[in-house]
C-alpha cells in the first residue's frame, strides 16, 4: 500500500521534467531519471515485476508435464472452486463485520475523547494501546482466551453458570471470534484518524451551530459528521485493505478451519500457492482479489470526496 | 508471490554470504527442525546441536526452528526454491513420499555405501515399522529421528472416583463408549467434565482419525502408491461414526473441532477424563500433571492398530558434496543409540533406534516410568502413516469433512464421499502421470 502513495509524489514531480524534456531532450531527462533510479529500481523489482509475473501466471498451467498457455482456464477453475467462493463470502461478511464496528467504535471513542486532559489523553493511550500489539502476537493471546472450557472468556462465563463455547472450532462461531479480536485490534488505530478529522473541524461552525440552538445530537448529525466525511472515506478504505491484506492471526487461530469457515481470500491464495503448488490459481485468484479491491477503494474515495470537491 | 519472495530470499542469502566470513574450514550447515507438540523441545535441541559442535570442530550446524510439521514442509521447499537448502531436515515422516515423487530430497543410498554398509543392515537398526515412511522405492530417503503412536491418557483419579480400575483402561471401543459415559459430568445444561477428548485441527485430526479406521480393520491409504486414498470406505465410515457418535449421540466428548493443545490443557486441568494424544507429549504430561495418570494403547474395534508419527531426517536435492557429508555426520550422530535415547526421555517420543534400548540409562529410565515402555510396544501393532502426492492438501480434504461432521454440519456418510472426491481430484495429475498413463493413450 505505502508504495502506491510514495509513487504519486514521484510521478507529479517527473511530470514537468518530461514537460521540460519535449525541450532540451538529453540534460532535462537525465537527472530527474537519475535521481529517480533508486525508487525507479526497487518498484520495478518490488512492484511491478511482480505484477507482471502475477498475470503471466495467470494465464498459464504448471503441470508435470510442463507449462502452457489456457488463457481464462484458471478463472473459469477459480469461480467453479466451492472453497473460493466460500472464501469470498467470508471476507465479504468478515469485512462488513470488521470494518462497520470498528469505524462506529472509532468514532464513539473519538468523540468522547477529543480535547485536552490527564484522563482523555491516558484513555487515548489505553485505547491505542491494541494497535501497538502485533497481530501475531494478539492472535496467540486471544488464543488463550478462546480456550474452550479453560480459557479466560470460558472460565468467567463458567463462574456465571453459563456454558462456554468452543469459540475457535465451531464453524458458525470462528470467523465471529475473528472479527471481533480484529475490531479490538483496529478501532483504536481509526480513531487518531477520526481525532485528527475532529480537530480539522472549525470551532466557527460548532459555533454558529450553538448560536442556531442546535442540539448535541444535531451538532452531530449535521456538522460534525459531514465536516468528517473525508476522514470516513480514507479510514474506510484502510480499513477495507486491512480486512484483505491482513491474516496474520487466521495462521495463528484457525489456518483457514474449521471446515473452512476462516477462509479468508488471502489464506486461499497462500493456499493454493504454498500447499497445492498450484501457481496458476493462485494467481489468478490474486488478481481477482485485487481487481475487486482496486474497484471498491475507487468507488469510497470517489463518494468520500465528491460532494466535498463539488462544493 | 513466490517470485517476490524468491527474489527476496536471493537479496537475503546475498547480504549474508557477504557479511558472513567463513570459519577457517569449517563447513556452516543449518538443520532445520519442527516443535510439533507441547515442550521444551527447542531448547533441548539447541543443547543437543550445541554438544555435536563441539565434537565436531570441522563441522558448523545451526539449528534453525522452523515450526510446525506442516511449516517445515513450507520453509523447505521455499529454502530448495531459493537455492539454499539445509543440509538436513528433521521432516515429518509423511511427506517424505511428496518430496521424493516431486524429486526435492535426495536418497542418500551412496552416502551409505561410503561408510561401508548396505542400506538393509544401516534401516536394519531401526525399528521395521518406521520403515515404510522411510525406504520409498527400495531407496532410502529418511533416517528416523523421533517418532511416535497415538496413545490413551487416562486420569487414574477420575477413574477410582467413577468407580473404574485405572489399572484397567478401556481396550475395546465398547469400553471406551462406556468408560467416557461414566467419566462424563454435568451440572445443568453444561458439561463440567468430558469423559474423552481427540485432537481435530489440521495434522493432528487426520492421524487420530487414522488411528481410529486402522483400529477397525481400515488401511486409509495405499502404502505402495501415492495416489490412492481410501476415505469412502466402509472401515473409516464406522471410524468416523465413532467419534461422531461420542460427540452427538453420547455427548461424552466436546463438539467442533478441538486443538491439540486444548485437549492436553483440558486433561491437565482435569475437565477431560481421556485423551488420545501422541505418545511425544509424554513427558511434557508427566512432568505437569498433578495428579496420577496412566497410559494404554488405543482401544480398537476390529484389530489392535495404530499409523506411526514424528519425523525422520532428510537431505534437499541440490546439496554441495562437502554440506551433504556435514549433513550425513550430523543425520548418523543424531540417530545414534546414546542420542535417540537422550532424545527420547527428554521428549517422550520413542527412540527409532532399536539399540537405545539396551543402554543402561535407557533400561533404567524405564524401570521408574513403565508409561515410556507402553508407547514402544505399541509398536508391535503399528503401521506405516498416512503419505501421497500432496500429502498436505489430500489430508486437510478429510479433516475439513472431519471438523464439519463434529461440529454436527454434515453426516459421516456424506463427508467421507465429499472428501474422497477431493482428494482424488487433488491427486489427478500424479494418477495421470503414472496408473492412468497407458501405452497407446499419447
Amino acid at each position: 500500500m505505502t508504495h502506491v502513495l510514495d509513487s504519486i509524489p514521484a510521478a507529479s514531480v517527473a511530470e514537468p521534467s518530461v514537460a521540460r524534456a519535449a525541450r532540451r531532450p538529453r540534460a532535462g531527462l537525465l537527472l530527474p531519471l537519475a535521481l529517480l533510479s533508486p525508487s525507479l529500481v526497487f518498484l520495478a523489482l518490488f512492484t511491478y515485476w511482480p505484477v507482471v509475473e502475477v498475470l503471466w501466471d495467470a494465464t498459464h498451467a504448471v503441470t508435470r508435464r510442463g507449462t502452457r498457455f489456457v488463457g481464462l482456464a484458471n478463472f473459469a477453475a477459480l469461480f467453479a472452486d466451492p472453497t473460493f467462493q466460500r472464501a469470498l463470502l467470508n471476507n465479504a461478511l468478515y469485512a462488513l463485520g470488521t470494518v462497520v464496528p470498528s469505524l462506529i467504535l472509532a468514532l464513539a471513542f473519538a468523540l468522547a475523547l477529543n480535547g485536552a486532559g490527564r484522563v482523555r489523553a491516558l484513555m487515548r493511550a489505553v485505547f491505542f494501546l491494541p494497535v501497538m500489539i502485533p497481530l501475531v502476537a494478539a492472535a496467540a493471546l486471544f488464543l488463550f482466551l478462546f480456550l474452550p472450557g479453560i480459557g479466560l472468556i470460558d472460565h468467567h462465563l463458567a463462574r456465571l453458570g453459563l456454558p462456554g463455547a468452543n469459540w475457535l472450532g465451531d464453524p458458525d462461531l470462528a470467523l465471529s471470534a475473528i472479527t471481533v479480536l480484529t475490531v479490538w485490534k483496529n478501532a483504536g488505530y481509526y480513531m487518531l484518524f477520526i481525532l485528527a478529522g475532529l480537530q480539522a473541524i472549525p470551532d466557527e461552525a460548532r459555533e454558529a451551530a450553538l448560536l442556531d440552538g442546535a442540539g448535541p445530537w444535531q451538532r452531530l448529525r449535521f456538522v460534525t459528521l459531514p465536516a468528517l466525511r473525508p476522514t470516513f472515506a480514507f479510514v474506510g478504505v484502510i480499513a477495507l485493505l486491512n480486512a484483505v491484506t491482513q491474516v496474520d492471526h487466521v495462521f495463528v487461530l484457525t489456518k483457514g478451519g474449521p471446515s473452512d469457515a476462516t477462509k479468508l481470500l488471502l489464506f486461499y491464495i497462500y493456499e493454493q500457492a504454498a500447499e497445492r503448488y498450484d501457481a496458476g490459481r493462485a494467481a489468478a485468484a490474486t488478481v481477482v482479489t485485487l481487481g475487486l479491491l482496486a474497484a471498491l477503494t475507487a468507488v469510497s474515495l470517489a463518494r468520500g470526496q465528491g460532494p466535498e470537491a463539488a462544493r | 508471490m513466490i517470485s517476490w519472495w524468491k527474489g527476496a530470499a536471493f537479496a537475503l542469502v546475498a547480504a549474508a554470504g557477504l557479511a558472513a566470513p567463513r570459519a577457517a574450514h569449517a563447513t556452516d550447515i543449518e538443520l532445520f527442525f519442527p516443535v510439533p507438540v507441547d515442550g521444551a523441545l527447542a531448547r533441548n535441541m539447541s543443547g543437543l546441536i550445541k554438544e555435536f559442535n563441539d565434537s565436531h570442530p570441522d563441522i558448523k550446524a545451526t539449528p534453525v526452528f522452523t515450526g510446525s510439521y506442516d511449516d517445515t514442509l513450507l520453509k523447505t521447499r521455499a529454502a530448495i526454491k531459493a537455492g539454499k537448502p539445509p543440509a538436513a531436515v528433521i521432516m515429518s515422516a509423511n511427506f517424505l513420499t511428496d518430496l521424493s515423487i516431486e524429486r526435492e530430497i535426495a536418497p542418500m543410498d551412496d552416502l551409505i555405501a561410503k561408510d561401508g554398509k548396505t542400506p538393509d543392515a544401516f534401516m536394519g537398526q531401526f525399528f521395521p515399522a518406521l520403515l515404510p515412511n522411510a525406504v520409498i522405492d527400495r531407496q532410502v530417503y529418511g533416517v528416523p529421528f523421533h517418532n511416535s503412536t497415538p496413545l490413551l491418557y487416562i486420569n487414574a483419579d477420575h477413574f477410582k472416583e467413577a468407580g473404574l480400575d485405572p489399572d484397567k483402561p478401556p481396550r475395546t471401543w465398547a469400553e471406551l463408549y462406556d468408560a467416557a459415559r461414566t467419566l462424563t459430568k454435568r451440572e445443568g445444561d453444561r458439561t463440567t467434565r468430558w469423559g474423552l477428548m481427540m485432537p481435530s485441527n489440521y495434522d493432528y485430526g487426520g492421524w487420530i482419525l487414522e488411528a481410529l479406521t486402522m483400529s477397525n480393520g481400515g488401511r486409509y491409504y495405499n502404502e505402495d502408491y501415492g495416489g490412492e486414498v481410501y476415505y469412502d470406505t466402509p472401515t473409516m465410515l464406522g471410524a468416523l461414526t465413532f467419534w461422531s457418535d461420542l460427540v452427538h449421540k453420547a455427548k461424552v466428548h466436546p463438539a467442533g473441532e478441538q486443538k491439540g493443545p486444548a485437549v492436553t490443557g483440558a486433561f491437565l486441568a482435569g475437565q477431560a477424563s481421556m485423551m488420545i494424544i501422541s505418545t511425544g507429549s509424554l513427558t511434557f504430561i508427566r512432568d505437569t500433571a498433578k495428579f496420577p495418570f496412566k497410559v494404554a494403547f488405543v482401544p480398537m474395534n476390529v484389530r489392535q492398530a495404530v499409523p506411526i508419527g514424528g519425523a525422520s531426517l532428510v537431505q534437499p536435492t541440490g546439496l554441495s558434496p562437502e554440506k551433504r557429508a556435514a549433513g550425513w555426520t550430523l543425520i548418523q550422530w543424531l540417530t545414534s543409540p546414546e542420542k535417540s535415547g537422550w532424545w527420547s526421555r527428554a521428549t517422550g517420543y520413542f527412540a527409532p533406534n532399536k539399540a537405545a534400548y539396551d543402554l543402561p540409562e535407557m533400561k533404567a529410565f524405564l524401570e521408574k516410568n513403565p508409561d515410556a515402555k507402553i508407547a514402544v510396544d505399541q509398536l508391535a501393532n503399528a503401521k506405516p502413516w498416512f503419505a501421497t502426492y500432496r500429502t498436505v492438501p489430500v489430508r486437510k480434504a478429510i479433516e475439513d469433512e472431519l471438523q464439519a461432521v463434529l461440529s454436527g454440519k454434515r453426516q459421516p456418510k456424506e463427508a467421507l464421499a465429499a472428501a474422497q472426491k477431493a482428494a482424488d481430484a487433488l491427486m489427478r495429475p500424479y494418477v495421470e502421470d503414472t496408473a492412468l498413463r497407458l501405452p497407446g493413450a499419447e
